[in-house]
Order: C-alpha cells, then structure tokens, then sequence
C-alpha cells in the first residue's frame, strides 16, 4: 500500500468539531489573545455535540430510553466505547434521580429546573414524557449558536412540539424559544456575572428552583462561576426562595489519570477551569455552602452512584448490553467525575422544605444535611 | 510476492517506521506466520533468559520504546503476553511488526495469545475499524484473525536463575542507596528506570530491606512523568526463602488473563483444541479473561468472561505444577507490574498512559539465566508431565529472580499522530 493511500490522522484532527475558529489550527499556532479565547469558546461550545453524540450512542445500545436524544445529534453518531457508554449512563442516571426526587417531592406544587448550558440535552422533553401533570416550568440558557440549532431541531420534530403544552414564540433570529413552561434563552452565561445581568424570561422568582450544572461551569473562571450563582439565587430568584445546585463535573485533577486528563483536554484547547479550585468532594461541599446552599449539600463520584444508586437489577441489565473488558479504566474514568448538590431552604414552612425532604436520604459520599457532620 | 529473506527485512524496516506494508505482504506473512505458530504447542517452552511484555494495544511508538528500554530482537529474547492489538492508533503496524519480527526471528520472540486477539472484540475496540481505515477493506483484519486462531495460550519459562545478577548501573536517587542491599547479598527484584538506573533493589531472605521499600510506596504523588523512582510499588517481596532450595527455581507460566476452575494442571491447557476463535466460556476463555482478586477460591467475574481467583488457587496450582511464579497481563497497573500473594503471580502491564489518557507507567519483566543451566537449550514446546509430585514438601518454589523496567509513554513529538483522538475521550 503506498503511503499516499493511509489516511493522515492529523487531517482526520482538523476536520473534528470545533467551528472555524478552530479548524486546522494547532495547539502551538501562534495566535492572537482575542482569536485563542474565540477558539476556546468553540472547543466549549464543541463540547456539546460530543455529549450529544454520547447519548444516541448509549440510546441505540440500550442503555438509556431516550426516543428524543437522536432529534439534536447533528453529526452521525459513532458508537462510543463500551466504557464510555457505561459512564454516559452513569451520569444520566445519576442526575435523573436527584431530579427525580425533587420533581416528585410535594408532586402538585410548582417547581423550577434552570439548566445552564444545557446544549442538546433532552432531559425536559423526557421528563414531560415521563411526568405529563408535572406543574412545572424549566429554563435552559446556552450559547445562540448552540441554541439556534436545538430550536432548529425542535421545529422539524413533530413528536416534540407535540410535546409542548404551548405553541413555542420563537425569536427572529431562531435563537430563543419561549412557552409559560419551557424556555430556551441564548445567552452567554458569563454575561449573568455582570453587575447588569440580562433577565430570563418567564422566569419565577419565588417558585422553588433545581440549578443544573452538566459539565457547565466547570468551563469558567471560578469568580466568573460563583458570580453567576449569585445573581441567580438572589437577583433572578427571591433570596427566600428555596433553591438547590446540582452539579457533575470532573473531580481529582491530582493524580496521574487526573494530571493526564487535564493535559488531554487542554490540547483540546478545553480548559477545565474551577478544576483546581474544587479538586474533590470535599472543596465542592465547601463551595456549595459557600454559595449560599447551606441547608445541605451531598457528593459523590460516579463510581459510587453506579455501585450504591444502581439497583441490582439494573446493574445486570446494563451489564448484558455489552462486553466491558476495560474494566480498571472505567473505574478510573467514574472515579474522576462527580456528582454533588447543595440546597438552601427558607422561612420552615413545609413548602419551603421541598429539597430537604427530597434530599436528606440521598446516600452520599461526603456532605449530608446540615448539621449532620456535613 | 513472497515474503522471505530481504523482503522481510524490508517490510520490518518499514513497519519500524510506522507504515503499513502493502496487503499482499500481509497476506504472505500471514501465511507464514501460520506456519510457524501451528508448529508451536499451546503452551510455548521457552528458556531463560527472557524479557516478559504484558499488554501492548496498538500503541506503537510505546513499542518503540519497550524495545529501547528493554533491547532490540533479535539481541533480547522476548516474550509477549497478547493484546498487541485494539484501543491504540497502531494496532496494525504493531501487530504486523511483531509478526514480522517472529516469522524472522522464531527462536526469538514468542507471542501468546490475549483476549483482544479475537473477531469479536476486535470489532467493538478498533482493530477492525483500523484496518478498514487503512486498507479500505477487511481484508487484512481477516488474515490478522486467522493468525490469532494460531497463536499459542500460554508459555512456560525455565532455566530462570533465582538470584538476579545486580546490574552496576547507578541509583536513580542517591539518597536511597544507603537503604538497599549490598551487592554481596542475593538480589531477589531489581526495578530500574527507562535510563537504567535501579531505583529499588531487594535482597532474598532480607526483612530489612523489604521495610525500606515501604516509604516509596506514594505513586500518587509522583510527577507526570516517569517519577525518578517508582520505588517498589508492584512487589509483593516475599522474605521468606522457603527453606533451602539451591539455585534451582520452579518454572514460569505465562499467560495472558489467568487460571481456569477447569485446568488444574498444565498438561490440561496442552490438550485444549486452540485453533479456533476465543469462545465465550470455557477453559481458553478462562485463561485469555480471568484475574487474580482478593478472594477465597473462585469467583465471578465483573467482565463477564473468565472467573476471578485467589491466592489459595495460585498457590496449590504452583505447587502442583512446579511453578515457581504465574506471569499475566490483562489489567492495567497504573505502576506498570504488579505482584500478589506472596509474589506467586505477577501482573505486567507494558502500555503506557494506555489509551492516551490513564496516566499509568509500563514495565517489563527480565527473568535471568540460571548459570547452572549449563547454556542455552533451544526452544522446546514444553516439558510433557512437568507436573511431577514434590513429596511432601508443602512449600512452593523459590521465585526466580526479578528485574523490572519502568518506563513511560514515548515523547509526544516523536509520534506523528494526534494528540487528539477523533472520538469522545471524556464526558464533556
């Protein structure tokens, strides 16, 4: 074969995801501050389709039920990894079931879900599907660029406008979608941490409200990260609003798979930034008491969530779906992400009490209710 | 085209440049490779000396650097314990260059055979997509398969000297010397760094030195790269001598998972019909996908093929079989190699920052010749009814002598590849 012929993996590179701002450029391409902070702002915003990608991936394998996933992949989907596939459903299970317990906690009562770069995922649509008498309204913020083509999706997809309880008002310029219920607002979540934040429409302030951080602020500077909690708990919402943050994020940047995976993704031009801030379980339970969710706060790795939150029966189940020999390598992959939330809760009357009674069974690693070795 | 003599040499060249060579040859050497592999028993006899490999995975330029750090072939006599392919970039120029390199040089390099080396994992962790990428057709994936069907179960080392003659390379960490033993003591493990310089040595029969390996055990809190000394994080050393054995040490089994419930002997694993694919249970399925865990007797397996084994197993296997150590791959170790129970089994893992991301450092194992071996005795397909009875002697036999080389991932400049990989590496 001559060598003409095998394909050049540098090009395969190039062409990857990543906008382009980031095509062809190498990591020691000599470029301009303002260019290199556009091209990390793509490799952030790539992010999204990655996870995407993940979860049709998991879908067409069976590990999650997810008939929405497949309507905002935009690239075709390459099986990921037996192990990948495993995390991606350790992940999402992980967060459905905090979810879970806050949504069916006082089950008539209005609640709130603002999920920051939210991209792609189809958590609303499945739990719409899931919980159709759900008194529930939820907000997702992403960049226009991401949210233009998930409105772009959700527009060709007649199994999800049919969905909605209202016809969606869409923006002229495709990137904001609103209902009473479900909103998609395009902005950049940095803009939350100026002294002038712009407003989330339909957005209700004193309605108790779950903050999701999938792999979201973990992108931004930790000051930048803690300025937007602020202006959401206590400019967006009341400050006697019952309020809780989830976050998954990756965890022990220290250790040599962590070091490794730092150096990776930085290559990637992705920067893991409140990594170093909030190494482990430990810095987050201080950083979600820290933010103001004092009533509680919980953390796990997703090792654990797989070993204690999985049901036996469920953990055969996706065990059958495929053969996993990359057994010491998932461990170290589930090890390095985690799962943690914090909650406050206001004024002790029962409806204020919404997390503390969803939550305070949860089986945590680190963290517990207040008062109770937190 | 025919693939003997200069034809070989040429396709080794190439493959050491980490280009394919065109699929007619692969075909050919193939072919050949067959030919030589269906001589081989299921398990190889090979004599020490020899350097044991775990894992390789398609990362060529980490083969590269095994063969740097550990010698080249035909100079140093190698054994592999499979899973040469999958997970990596490479997978096809590392597999097809160890080929090249057993068809050139049989006596040589002895290549066995790992759970990747079969259809149908191949399908699901890269070699296939690999070799449809390069060739644009399976054909080539298709003559590698057939080659797998060939490829031995297991080897038996002997001839393996129990003391290690101590190499006079300098201590990695000047500090440390003073606490390891004098070099007129009997050196059981030796570990050395990618440079050769020993970072750990360990007297036979010595307390002392064993405790002074106990304070190097913090890998966690080593640097990226290579730490300077990795101490002696994988041994197991045993200071117990078990009695006075002289010089003569039991042999080494080598195969690439581990034991079966079904193979007490390893006359058992001779008798198995190999030439076939990996099936999904079964005592060849046991041998390519069991580990060795903290357990009483048998257990179930997380990876869903092969069982998991204690230290009571290994031991009455070693002791029935004459075996002084059971050398496996199959599991990664972020400190490359891995001794249990007593150093009856190790584990060497010879893929570093395997799959581009964990981080971990490699080894190899270099077992000596024993000196009263009287020289070289050319490669045999094992003793028949090795398994003798030892009378009553509960005791297992002296482990051979142990030199560990640690390294780490080749430099990033020297790969030409991406530093990238074109699919999800972590949940984004």
């Amino acid at each position: 074969m001559a060598a003409p012929e095998i394909p050049n993996l540098k090009s395969l590179l190039a062409q990857r995801r990543g906008g382009l701002h980031a095509r062809g450029r190498g990591p020691r391409a000599p470029i301009s501050h303002e260019t290199s902070e556009a091209a990390k702002d793509d490799a952030v915003k790539g992010t999204d389709q990655d996870a995407a990608g993940s979860r049709v991936s998991c879908v067409e394998l069976g590990y999650l039920d997810d008939p929405y996933a497949k309507v905002f992949a935009a690239q075709q989907t390459v099986r990921r990894l037996p192990l990948l596939n495993r995390g991606t459903y350790v992940r999402t299970t992980g967060l459905d079931q905090l979810i879970h317990q806050f949504l069916t906690t006082a089950p008539g009562s209005p609640k709130q879900i603002i999920s920051l770069g939210a991209g792609t995922d189809t958590r609303y649509f499945r739990l719409l599907s899931a919980y159709p008498s759900l008194n529930l309204t939820y907000h997702e913020i992403d960049f226009p660029c991401n949210t233009s083509s998930k409105i772009a999706a959700i527009q060709r997809s007649p199994a999800i406008l049919s969905l909605l309880s209202h016809p969606p008002t869409i923006s002229t310029d495709g990137t904001s979608l609103s209902t009473p219920t479900y909103n998609i607002t395009a902005l950049d979540l940095r803009t939350l941490a100026s002294p002038t934040p712009p407003p989330l429409p339909n957005l209700n302030p004193s309605t108790p409200t779950l903050l999701l951080s999938e792999c979201c602020l973990v992108y931004l500077p930790p000051t930048t990260a803690s300025d937007i909690l602020t202006t959401l708990t206590t400019h967006h919402l009341s400050p006697t609003t019952p309020c809780a943050l989830v976050l998954y994020e990756p965890v022990r940047p220290h250790d040599a798979f962590g070091r490794t995976m730092v150096s990776n993704l930085k290559s990637r031009n992705i920067h893991l930034h409140t990594l170093a801030t909030y190494p482990d379980l430990a810095s987050q339970i201080t950083r979600l008491k820290t933010a103001g969710f004092d009533a509680g706060q919980g953390g796990v790795d997703t090792g654990f969530v797989w070993r204690e939150w999985v049901s036996e029966a469920e953990k055969e189940r996706v065990g059958a779906l495929e053969m996993l020999d990359e057994f010491e390598e998932l461990g170290l992959l589930l090890g390095h992400y985690c799962v943690c939330w914090g909650w406050r809760d206001r004024g002790g009357e029962e409806k204020d009490m919404v997390f503390s009674e969803a939550w305070s069974g949860v089986k945590a690693q680190v963290g517990g209710p207040a008062g109770e070795g937190a | 085209m025919s693939i003997g003599g200069s034809d070989l040499d040429q396709a080794i060249l190439q493959l050491r440049a980490c280009r394919p060579i065109p699929e007619s040859q692969v075909r050919e050497l193939c072919y050949k490779a067959r030919e030589l592999l269906i001589e081989e028993g299921n398990v190889v006899g090979v004599d020490a000396p020899v350097t044991i490999c775990g894992d390789i995975h398609g990362q060529f330029h980490d083969l590269m650097e095994l063969f740097r750090v550990g010698g080249d072939v035909p100079d140093t006599n190698y054994l592999f314990m499979g899973d040469f392919v999958d997970r990596g970039f490479y997978s096809l120029e590392s597999f097809l260059l160890l080929l090249c390199l057993k068809v050139r040089y049989p006596d040589r390099i002895t290549l066995i055979r790992g759970n990747h080396e079969s259809r149908q994992i191949t399908t699901v962790y890269g070699f296939y997509d690999e070799c449809l990428r390069k060739y644009g057709s399976a054909n080539v994936w298709r003559y590698c398969c057939e080659v797998f069907d060939y490829l031995a179960l297991g080897a038996l080392v002997s001839g393996a000297a129990t003391t290690l003659e101590p190499s006079d390379a300098p201590f990695a960490d000047l500090n440390s010397q003073a606490s390891m033993p004098g070099l007129d003591q009997e050196i059981e493990i030796e570990t050395l760094n990618a440079s050769g310089e020993v970072m750990f040595r360990f007297a036979r029969n010595s307390e002392q030195s064993s405790s002074a390996a106990e304070p190097s055990q913090n890998p966690s809190s080593s640097p990226l790269p290579t730490p300077a000394r990795t101490g002696a994080p994988g041994t197991g050393a045993s200071s117990s001598s078990y009695g006075s054995m002289g010089s003569s040490t039991g042999a080494v089994l080598c195969v690439h998972g581990g034991l079966s419930p079904l193979i007490d002997t390893i006359d058992k694993i001779r008798l198995l019909d190999r030439k076939q694919e990996v099936p999904h249970e079964g005592a060849m399925c046991d041998l390519l996908w069991s580990d060795p865990d903290e357990i009483d007797g048998w257990g179930l397996s997380p990876r869903g093929a092969g069982f998991l084994f204690g230290a009571d197993i290994v031991k009455c296997f070693n002791y029935k079989n004459d075996l002084s150590l059971i050398a496996r791959a199959h599991q990664l170790v972020m400190e490359g190699f891995k001794e249990m129970f007593d150093s009856t089994i190790v584990t060497v893992w010879s893929a570093p920052n395997y799959c581009y991301r964990c981080g971990n450092v490699a080894a190899i194992l270099e077992l000596g010749e024993d000196g009263g071996n009287g020289g070289f005795v050319s490669r045999a397909n094992g003793d028949v009814n090795r398994a003798q009875v030892l009378g009553e002697k509960v005791q297992g036999r002296e482990g051979p002598g142990r030199r560990y080389r640690v390294f780490d991932a080749a430099p990033q400049d020297s790969r030409g590849m991406p530093a990238k990989k074109p699919v999800a590496d972590y949940f984004l």
